[in-house]
């Protein structure tokens, strides 16, 4: 009888106890591991910015203007005033600088945590083009903040000025502290990331090849890298291997030959579709800044001083470029260049998320890199010959005789003396108009410390100006608040 | 075995001999037990005695040893018989008798198989006896039965003050030929609670109903692991018996709750049937967990098929028709139910009791010798329609008025109403107005000067007053039927029952039956070793108007359901304007959705079946290792799977809309077309033929493991109860949903698709099938002690581990222990304590524990889910995954400590008994969202970080304030209870918008209550075009609310959405064979936003309230009315921003009106529940009929609203109106027949 109770309770306590182990190690859904190469290529897929920066570097840059209130149909709604005032956003909804911050290091995370699940699961050689998309991603994005975030790299200066905090692993607890190191302590880690990152990718394969890190975007990022560090070969070593051979023909916006006979739906498209060899990366961005009751309306924005003032005049090659807008109301211009694609939570109610397909890295990006490189290096025919291309295709009609770049037509326009620096400010001019709206402008006024001057009209069509000084700390976005207060970050000057 | 008993009795005798009654209890109580025995033996009535100078009642049980005869006498009268010597060999046993009483003053007298001894009457003038012989003896004969109306054999009746006894025999009669008219009789068997009647008149025939003891209110505890002495329980908990809270015609067992317990609300958000009522015991106890009670059956956990929270009962969402777990069960089979409150009660639940547990017990079987019990119940019930009276909606005639002020005002025009998306009248008239017969030369409808044509069409409409409820509403039946068999011996008890339940539906659009099976087994195998067998199973069929799921947008500020065919909300919210069926009787459609629309053949093409399987099995073995040492292993299996089938045939709306393709207006505006991104021609068709047969499936299996060992002794004062338990649980979910699309119902189910659906979907992200899987799994080890000292001071100590895999493979936060505390003082039985008739008992109990709650956060390792890309081209989509939540290995459990000091009092001998409680929770570790530096990659975060401090007070008093002692007589019982709960969230890091505050719903927001309502304050009507204006979330004067804002400080604080005070008053008379009862349940301090009616445009298909009539017409009007106009046409596209002068949609200034503080009522009511009359149908007809009890009644549910805010203009003050299968509680009446056999 005792031997019969015994062996009740010890069967009892034993067949519990023992199982609980694994038991209680069931995941309580169908969630994902990330345990496989199949998985992180996927969860890279994530790891670019899901918002975008369009709005803040197009309003504080000189490609914004004020509309004046006599313009109907404008509106004044936050962020587009602050920023055009160069002041503290402090809203965090659509195109704010705390958007940003929050969209950049979505991506970071979800690129941190790919690298992590290789280690971790050892998944050894076959993940290496996804590592390297993983470092590549990560160090775009610490590069866009730095950027936005910190004071611009000064090539040969000390950069020790605050920059923002590199971030390496999956944070894993609700608070976590950070240090933003230097302008040139993110530099470097950017730099290692990307010549970490950039032999890796070689032999990869994606589904979805203009959304990834492929070794032609990655070439072009790195340019744009070296082109703010100054290292002016490097450009041209990356820029170089973008397409075989270092052949941009045919590979970059052909606007002048291609798009004249597209609708407008068509038109919009063009610029951010995925087979177009010119989107060397694309991401999906959570945006409204396409719509007209964003940069459209605004105030401050493109309006008729730029528009009429600037983009649709005549540029150091001899001519206007070929463009295309929308005038939404006397003075609000449009220039069509992202296609918004609502993706619906709900038909009936007409809710859900407006997307753009963003463009990251364009090669006609990386041309101009490459000309104003060649530029810096004293190889004025190169650096003509790779404007050449891009005048011939954006300017209707080209030809070399009518329209082509010559020193002497820069050096004529921009009333300069000096050769080398008239084809500097040619390929900046090219790259203004040609990328206006796309807000490449602001990082070549950071890089070249170009001072930026915003107009304010009165009712009575009166100007005054605000300047923003090659040094002006309002050049820096301001840290988000929340990452002030939270993770003891030290704030920018204002 | 007897002479231990025998013995006992005796030991016990002399211990409190100032408790006689008792002690004759239990005399009896072990005699009839020694009379089974009898004729089981069957052994001779001779006995041989030899004694030597012993007491008389040696003697005597001797005798009853050796006859097993009973013995019923006074000990006291025995104590003058003296002592006894005698030598009998084998003698009869009355000779016996005869020659042991000779000499004494005591005389015998056999009855059936008892001895009964009593005091020979003496002829003097001290000893008279209290009646004489000759003093009105009458005769009194009666049947004895439990409370199913199921005779009980074996009862001694005894006459009370005397030893005359007989017992009933197997059809539980008995007789007394003669008796003294004043004697009360005193009723006793095994299992059953001793009663005391006093007779009446001559040659009475008596009905005995006797309790089963195990429902006495006061003895044990059943809290699902044990059944517990009372004395050494001490936590807070209220039983209900089943008897007590039955309200026949109410098929769903969760209502029988409502208003019966202090502490526990009931809300009905939805009286659909299987939509469970929101309850709370308790209040909140989480910011975004459940907060749903636990419900435990049979001891074993019920675990709901679908997740839904208590707040999302109230959607209407095809879901909430599988949200009332208990549905499945049926009333009949109810036993009781144990509602543990505090964290003493709920300790040995864990972390699962944080909302509080409901322990429902099912019936047994029970000893019936053999002989089976046979009841049936049978309901019927008819539902009143709901009728314009109560709401506040327009009559045609004023409708049209109201249309005809919108034409002048530039709307319902020809080009506007040409081509809508939902159009009425005026559509129909201009449409006619176009309609050029060629061959005849004629138009539908005549444009003439005189405007004659127009007037006759619109006249029609005018006077048509279409009475919807009339239309949509039946007075249906609801019928149930309930057999149930109770049979059993001392070695085995059954129990049988299978119930039907059908409703014809409360309209047209529903639909639904239940079958019920269950059976029960209790099998003692041995004296130690007890087993148990359970399985129940039930099936369900219910049709439902077609719905889909409700979306919420936040944009505008409003919520949305696509297609919604609710007859109630179809029945308020269309216009009285809109006819059912045409001059010829034939339907007459109307436009939703652009495509033709008829209610009727709506709810006939467009509806869900529901089909639901639901069984149980479920084994207990016992076994006594020592009389002291239990131990017993208990384990279950559940299966439940639901199948939802949304069938929507081809000449449906929802089918129609998909195809509606007129001309280029609808096509562009058809929401419902796809714009092929890779085509940029016009939107085309992607269901060109057929609808829609969609499936919804959940499934759910369940298997719970469970051993336990229980130590219970009682030495001399102490008493001890060690409990110590293992259980598992593991939980499997599935769900699945597949769009099967192109069904052909009119042609032999052909399929037929078209690529470009799964195109759109595709490129929508909205993928035409999903399935998803998730496991629940539990560990728990639980010790809990129990000590008396004296039955004075009671000790508890209770502790649980539980162990759960919602965190998945990481360790961290895997275990929480739980503990608990608690005492109790039986002040009654202090020596100082002087009982007296006023103030019979008093105890006072005091808990002090922490319980837990796994809260709603898994990411204690980083969680990752897998969604398709969001981009435009079907080649440049890939699939995705993304990080839904990092890892915060902080994370825990969400916990409350309660301290809760309670009192029990009895006054006037315990016929009333009074319960107070008062409780103080402090919550902490809720899980709630956090902003953070988004540096890690997520800027805000579930982390454990919202503390909520919550405190309540419980009163019920009950009892028989009226009762009298005749059977037939008089008999008062009530119950009164209420309860007083607050909580306030006191640290809650989260901005909310303003949509998450303003919402019917409520939301949270520290400070604040768990979920508080607030309002958009609301600042006069404009003076120029009569439309609302508020103070924004800047504190400025606006027209615009940006609903998404985070700035919340100029909303106004209405209150809580949970009712502060709610309660029930019960009362029950009985006389003679009559029964009368009622329940009045009441609630208040909630806060509720009425019906969101106002827009800032109507069209011709929509109700309004009778308010608009009190609309601003005029400039000034804003002094007289806060009613908002009607926009114009010009006024409505030229409408500019107050604050900004800019041009802003005016649908912004007129939804948010609807949120703001003159949209808001007072939760308040009082509400006649329940009344109820039955009759016990007299025994001699009953018997005649060959039956042993019959009772009818006549029930009245959901009466009448007593008292409620008048500002809810008939809207009922628990009910959310969000369409889809969401149908208020009707009024109903039920004719209900109860039968034994």
């Amino acid at each position: 009888m005792k031997d019969i109770r015994l062996l009740i309770l010890t069967v009892s306590v034993i067949s519990l106890g023992s199982c609980k182990k694994s038991f209680l190690e069931k995941e309580p859904d169908n969630r994902t591991e990330i345990n496989t190469v199949e998985k992180v290529a996927q969860l890279l897929g994530t790891a670019y910015p899901h918002y975008g920066y369009l709005a803040m570097a197009e309003m504080y840059s000189d490609n914004a203007c004020d509309k004046g209130p006599n313009v109907a149909n404008t509106h004044t709604s936050t962020p587009y005033p602050e920023m055009y005032n160069w002041e503290v956003v402090s809203d965090n909804g659509n195109n704010t600088p705390i958007q940003y911050w929050n969209g950049v290091y979505e991506g970071i995370a979800a690129a941190n945590q790919a690298l992590e699940s290789i280690e971790q699961y050892k998944l050894g050689a076959a993940a290496n083009p996804y590592k390297g998309e993983a470092l590549l991603a990560r160090a775009y994005g610490h590069f866009m903040l730095v950027t936005f975030f910190a004071k611009a790299y000064v090539p040969g200066g000390p950069n020790d000025s605050p920059g923002i905090p590199y971030v390496l692993e999956p944070e894993t607890v609700a608070i976590k502290k950070y240090t933003r190191g230097t302008v040139a302590s993110v530099y470097k880690q950017i730099e290692k990331d990307i010549e970490d990152g950039l032999p890796l990718l070689t032999g990869g394969t994606w589904d979805v090849p203009a959304y990834h890190f492929t070794p032609a975007a990655a070439h072009a990022f790195a340019s744009r890298f070296y082109l703010f560090k100054g290292e002016w070969q490097k450009v041209i070593d990356h820029a170089n291997q973008v397409f075989p051979g270092g052949d941009f023909t045919g590979n970059i916006r052909n606007v002048v030959a291609e798009t004249p006979p597209l609708s407008a739906d068509e038109y919009q498209q063009w610029y951010n579709k995925g087979d177009k060899k010119f989107n060397l990366l694309l991401h999906e961005t959570y945006s409204v800044y396409q719509r007209s009751s964003s940069y459209g309306r605004s105030r401050f924005g493109l309006g008729p001083t730029i528009y009429a003032g600037y983009y649709t005049k005549s540029s150091p090659a001899g001519t206007a470029f070929y463009n295309r807008a929308y005038i939404s109301g006397t003075g609000n211009y449009l220039l069509y260049k992202f296609y918004e694609f609502f993706y619906y939570t709900n038909v009936n109610a007409g809710t859900g998320y407006p997307y753009i397909m963003l463009p990251l890295l364009t090669s006609d990006e990386a041309l101009m890199n490459r000309a104003e490189a060649y530029a810096r290096l004293a190889q004025p025919d190169k650096a003509i010959a790779d404007c050449n291309l891009m005048a011939s295709t954006r300017i209707s009609g080209y030809t070399q005789a009518s329209y082509g770049v010559t020193a002497a037509k820069s050096k004529a326009y921009f009333n300069v003396t000096d050769d080398q620096q008239a084809i500097i400010l040619t390929v900046l001019d090219f790259k203004r108009r040609a990328f206006m709206t796309e807000g490449l402008r602001w990082f070549d006024i950071l890089r070249n410390r170009i001072p930026v001057s915003h107009d304010y009209l009165d009712a009575n069509g009166d100007v005054t100006y605000k300047e923003l000084g090659p040094d002006d700390n309002r050049r820096m976005f301001q840290i988000p608040p929340a990452a002030q207060a939270l993770s003891n970050l030290e704030p920018n000057p204002r | 075995m007897k002479f231990t008993a025998y013995g006992g009795v005796y030991l016990l005798l002399r211990r409190i001999p100032s408790q006689p009654k008792r002690i004759m209890k239990l005399v009896l109580l072990l005699t009839t037990v020694a009379s089974l025995q009898l004729s089981a033996s069957g052994w001779s009535q001779n006995v041989t005695i030899r004694l030597k100078n012993a007491p008389v009642e040696k003697a005597f049980s001797e005798m009853r040893r050796q006859t097993g005869f009973q013995f019923v006498y006074n000990t006291t009268v025995l104590q003058k018989a003296g002592k006894v010597n005698i030598s009998l060999t084998d003698v009869p046993l009355e000779q016996a008798l005869r020659t042991i009483l000779s000499g004494t003053s005591l005389a015998y007298t056999i009855v059936d198989s008892s001895v009964v001894i009593r005091r020979v009457p003496v002829q003097n003038a001290s000893e008279a006896p209290p009646v004489t012989a000759a003093q009105d003896n009458i005769g009194v004969k009666g049947v004895v039965k439990n409370s199913d109306g199921h005779p009980i054999p074996q009862v001694s009746v005894i006459v009370k003050g005397t030893r005359i006894g007989v017992s009933t025999d197997k059809d539980g009669a008995f007789e007394f030929k003669s008796i003294s008219e004043n004697a009360t009789l005193v009723f006793s068997a095994v299992g059953f609670e001793t009663k005391e009647i006093k007779v009446g008149s001559a040659n009475e025939t008596i009905t005995v109903e006797l309790q089963q003891a195990e429902n006495k209110l006061a003895d044990v505890v059943v809290t699902g692991y044990q059944n517990l002495d009372r004395k050494l329980f001490t936590g807070a908990t209220t039983k209900l018996n089943a008897k007590d809270a039955q309200r026949n015609g109410i098929p769903d067992v969760s209502r029988m709750l409502e208003g019966q317990v202090a502490g526990v609300s009931v809300q009905n958000v939805s009286g659909t049937f299987g939509a469970a009522p929101k309850i709370r015991i308790r209040g909140a106890t989480s910011l975004s967990g459940d907060n749903k009670p636990l419900w435990v059956v049979d001891g074993i956990i019920l675990e709901d098929i679908v997740n839904i929270s208590n707040e999302a009962l109230s959607t209407g969402d095809a879901n909430t028709l599988i949200g009332s777990s208990v549905a499945g069960l049926s009333p009949d089979d109810i036993e009781s139910f144990t509602i543990l409150k505090d964290a003493a009660a709920t300790a040995l639940y864990g972390a699962r009791a944080m909302s509080g547990v409901i322990v429902v017990t099912t019936k047994k079987g029970r000893n019936t010798q053999g002989k089976a019990n046979i009841s049936y119940s049978g309901n019927f019930t008819t539902y009143l329609k709901p009728n314009y009276s109560q709401f506040d909606i327009m009559t045609s005639a004023d409708q049209m008025s109201v249309m005809i002020e919108m034409e002048n005002k530039g709307y319902l025009r020809p080009a506007s109403v040409a081509t809508p998306q939902n159009g009425g009248i005026f559509y129909k008239l201009y449409n006619q107005m176009y309609d050029y017969d060629a061959a005849a030369g004629t138009w539908a409808l005549s444009n003439d000067q005189n405007l004659a044509g127009r007037n006759t069409f619109l006249q029609r409409y005018a006077r048509a007053n279409t009475d919807w409820f009339n239309v949509l509403f039946k007075n249906s039946l609801l019928q149930e039927h309930a057999i149930s068999v109770t049979s059993g011996t001392d070695k085995f008890q059954n129990y049988f029952s299978s119930s039907f339940m059908h409703d014809n539906g409360q309209t047209s659009g529903d639909e639904v039956s239940r079958y019920t099976g269950n059976a029960r087994t209790t099998i003692k195998i041995s004296k130690k070793l007890t087993v148990e067998m359970l399985a129940n199973a039930s099936v369900r069929d219910q049709k439902a108007p077609g719905t889909l799921t409700r979306q919420s947008d936040p944009v505008y500020g409003a919520y949305s359901r696509s297609f919604d065919i609710n007859p109630y909300s179809y029945s308020l919210n269309t216009s009285r304007l809109i006819t059912p069926y045409d001059q010829n009787g034939d339907p007459e459609y109307f436009v939703m959705n652009w495509a033709p629309f008829n209610i009727l053949n709506e709810l006939q093409n467009n509806y869900l079946k529901l089909q639901m399987l639901d069984i149980k099995i479920q084994g207990g073995i016992k076994y006594k290792i020592l009389p002291e040492l239990q131990y017993s292993v208990d384990g279950a299996y559940r299966f439940a799977q639901t199948t939802r089938q949304h069938y929507i045939q081809s000449n449906s709306n929802m089918a129609s809309a998909f195809r509606a393709y007129t001309n280029t207006s609808v096509i562009q505006d058809n929401t419902w077309l796809y714009n092929d991104p890779d085509n940029n021609n016009l939107p085309v068709v992607v269901l060109p033929d057929g609808g829609f047969f969609n499936i919804y499936e959940n499934k759910i299996s369940n298997y719970y493991f469970r051993n336990n060992l229980e130590y219970d002794k009682t030495f001399n004062v102490h008493k001890v109860n060690l409990f110590g338990s293992i259980e598992a649980r593991a939980t499997e979910r599935q769900s699945y949903n597949f769009d099967g699309v192109g069904y052909n119902y009119e042609n032999g189910g052909l399929v037929n698709t078209n690529y470009r659906y799964f195109k759109k979907s595709t490129e929508g992200g909205a993928p035409y099938f999903g399935m998803g899987k998730n496991w629940d799994r539990f560990l728990a080890y639980m010790f809990r002690a129990a000590y008396n000292y004296d039955n004075r001071y009671s000790f508890n100590f209770t502790s649980r581990m539980d162990g759960s895999n919602k965190m998945g493979k990481s360790r961290q936060a895997r275990w929480l222990p739980t503990w608990n505390v608690s005492g109790a003082w039986d002040i009654d039985n202090e020596k100082f304590f002087r009982g007296g008739k006023i103030f019979s008992s008093a105890r006072l109990r005091a808990t002090y524990g922490l319980v837990g709650n796994i809260g709603n956060a898994n990411n204690t390792a980083a969680v990752y889910y897998n969604r398709m890309s969001y981009r435009p081209y079907e080649r440049e989509t890939e699939p995705l995954t993304f990080i839904s939540s990092l890892a915060n290995t902080d994370l825990t459990w969400e916990k409350t400590k309660e301290l809760n000091i309670g009192a029990d009092l009895g006054f006037f001998n315990n016929n009333v008994n009074v319960t107070v409680d008062w409780y103080k929770r402090h919550i902490f570790d809720l899980i709630s969202t956090i902003q953070t530096a988004g540096i890690g990659g997520e800027d805000s975060k579930t982390a454990n970080n919202g503390l909520m401090e919550a405190h309540g007070f419980e009163f019920t008093i009950s009892g028989s304030p009226l009762k009298s002692a005749s059977p037939n007589g008089f008999r008062w019982r009530t119950q009164l209870n209420f309860a007083i709960n607050k909580n306030r969230i006191t640290r809650l890091e989260v901005a909310p918008r303003i949509w998450d505050l303003v919402k019917a719903e409520g939301g949270a927001l520290e400070g604040y209550a768990q979920r508080g309502l607030f309002s958009i304050k609301f600042n006069g009507l404009n003076h120029d075009n009569g439309s609302p204006t508020y103070i924004n979330e800047a504190g400025v004067k606006d027209n615009y609310i940006y609903f998404q804002s985070n700035d919340v400080d100029y909303l106004k604080y209405e209150g809580p959405t949970d009712p502060v005070f709610t309660g029930g008053f019960f009362n029950r008379v009985d006389y003679r064979n009559f029964s009368l009862s009622a329940l009045v349940t009441f609630s208040t301090g909630n806060y509720i936003r009425l019906q969101p009616i106002f827009s800032a445009s109507y069209d011709d298909l929509y109700s309004m309230s009778k308010i608009m009539k009190n609309r601003w017409i005029m400039p000034g009007d804003e002094t007289r009315t806060n009613v908002p106009s009607i926009l114009d046409q010009y006024k409505s596209s030229s409408f500019t921003r107050l604050s900004t002068g800019s041009v802003v949609s005016p649908i912004y200034a007129y939804n948010a009106y609807n949120y703001s503080d003159q949209r808001i009522a007072k939760g308040d009511f009082v509400r006649l529940k329940t009344v109820s009359l039955s009759y016990q149908l007299p025994q001699n007809l009953v018997n005649r009929l060959g039956l042993t009890a019959m009772q009818v009644s006549l029930v009245g549910n959901n009466i009448a609203l007593l008292y409620s805010d008048k500002s809810l203009l008939g809207q009922d003050p628990e009910f959310f109106n969000n369409g889809g299968v969401a149908m208020p509680i009707p009024r109903q009446y039920t004719f209900s027949l109860k039968v034994g056999l």
